[in-house]
C-alpha cells in the first residue's frame, strides 16, 4: 500500500506538468494541444490513468479474476435495464486484501 | 485489494470498449491525497474522461471565461457529456479512503446522474462500513463482498514460493507441502 500511495503523490505532481493531455489531443495541432491540455487540467488537475497504471503494474496475475465471472458482475456490464441495477459496490476489509493479496 | 478489483474491472471494460461504444471513467481515492481530492476535482476527473478528443464548445467558453469552474457548472457539463454517450461505465474506488464529510456529498452528486443518465453504471468499493451510506443513497445497489478465494491465496503463495530468497532450500514436495498446508488452515478458519 505505501507503494501505492507514494505513487499517486507523484500522479498529483504530474497534474502541474504539461504531461497530462498527449494522448487526447495527438491528432490536434499544436496550439489546439497545449489549449486543451490547459483546459484538461482546469476540469480537476487529477490524473486517474496514472493512478490506474500503477495499480495494474502492481497487481498479481490471477487475482481477483472471479469477480469478473460472477453474474453480478456480468449483468451489471450488460444490463440494459433502467437505474434499479446501475450500480455495483464492491466491499472488502483492505486488512485482510493487503495481508494476503499484496 | 480494493485497487486491485477497480483495475480488473476498469481494463475489463476498457478492453470492451475496444469494440464497442462505452466509456469508462473512474477515480481511485486515496488517503494521501485527500487535499487534492476534493469533491470538485474528483468530479471533474470524471469529466476529463468523458468529454473526449473533441472539447466540447460549452466546456471550452466557460474556460476562457477565466474563472474556476463551480462544482454545478462541473455537474451540468458531465450531464451533458454523458448525454451524448450511448453507455458509461463509472468507477470510484476505495469511497472509505475520501474525507468523510465528502461522502455524501458524492455519492449524492453520483446519484443524480444515474437518475438522470440511466445510460450509466456506476462501481463503487469500499470497506464495510461505507456499504450503509452507499445502500442509503443507492437503495438498489448490488453488493459483492470482496475477500480472497482459495484460487487467489494458492496465486498468491506460488508468486511468494517463485521469489524465494533461498531456493536451494526449496523442492517440490516442500512447496506443494507449504501451499496445502496453509490453504488447511485458511478454510479452517
Amino acid at each position: 500500500m505505501a507503494q501505492t500511495t507514494s505513487t499517486h503523490r507523484v500522479t498529483v505532481g504530474d497534474g502541474n506538468t504539461n504531461s497530462g493531455n498527449i494522448k487526447d489531443s495527438f491528432n490536434t495541432t499544436v496550439y489546439n494541444s497545449g489549449e486543451d491540455a490547459k483546459i484538461m487540467r482546469w476540469l480537476s488537475p487529477l490524473e486517474p490513468e496514472n493512478r490506474h497504471h500503477a495499480v495494474c503494474a502492481d497487481r498479481l496475475e490471477g487475482v481477483g479474476n472471479w469477480l469478473l465471472e460472477t453474474s453480478e458482475f456480468r449483468e451489471w456490464r450488460g444490463g440494459e435495464g433502467g437505474a434499479d441495477e446501475a450500480v455495483l459496490f464492491c466491499s472488502g476489509d483492505p486488512g485482510v486484501g493487503k495481508t494476503y493479496l499484496r | 485489494m480494493a485497487g486491485n478489483t477497480s483495475s480488473l474491472a476498469i481494463d475489463s471494460l476498457c478492453d470492451q470498449a475496444r469494440e464497442e461504444d462505452i466509456v469508462v471513467a473512474w477515480v481511485y481515492c486515496d488517503y494521501n491525497a485527500q487535499q487534492e481530492q476534493t469533491v470538485i476535482n474528483i468530479m471533474g476527473a470524471l469529466l476529463r474522461r468523458l468529454v473526449g478528443r473533441e472539447i466540447p464548445e460549452d466546456i471550452r467558453e466557460a474556460f476562457e471565461e477565466g474563472r474556476r469552474p463551480l462544482l454545478a457548472d462541473l455537474m451540468r457539463m458531465l450531464k451533458i457529456a454523458i448525454s451524448s454517450l450511448p453507455r458509461v461505465f463509472i468507477f470510484i474506488d476505495a469511497l472509505d479512503e475520501c474525507l468523510p464529510k465528502d461522502l455524501a456529498e458524492i455519492l449524492g452528486l453520483l446519484r443524480d446522474v444515474v437518475r438522470e443518465s440511466p445510460q450509466t453504471r456506476m462501481f463503487l468499493t469500499g470497506r464495510p462500513h461505507v456499504n450503509e451510506p452507499v445502500q442509503k443513497y443507492f437503495t438498489n445497489a448490488v453488493a459483492i463482498p470482496i475477500s480472497p478465494n482459495r484460487d487467489d491465496i494458492r496465486n498468491y503463495l506460488e508468486m511468494k514460493l517463485d521469489r524465494d530468497d533461498e531456493p536451494e532450500a526449496m523442492n517440490m514436495d516442500l512447496r506443494a507441502e507449504i501451499v496445502t498446508t496453509i490453504l488447511e488452515k485458511m478454510s479452517n478458519m
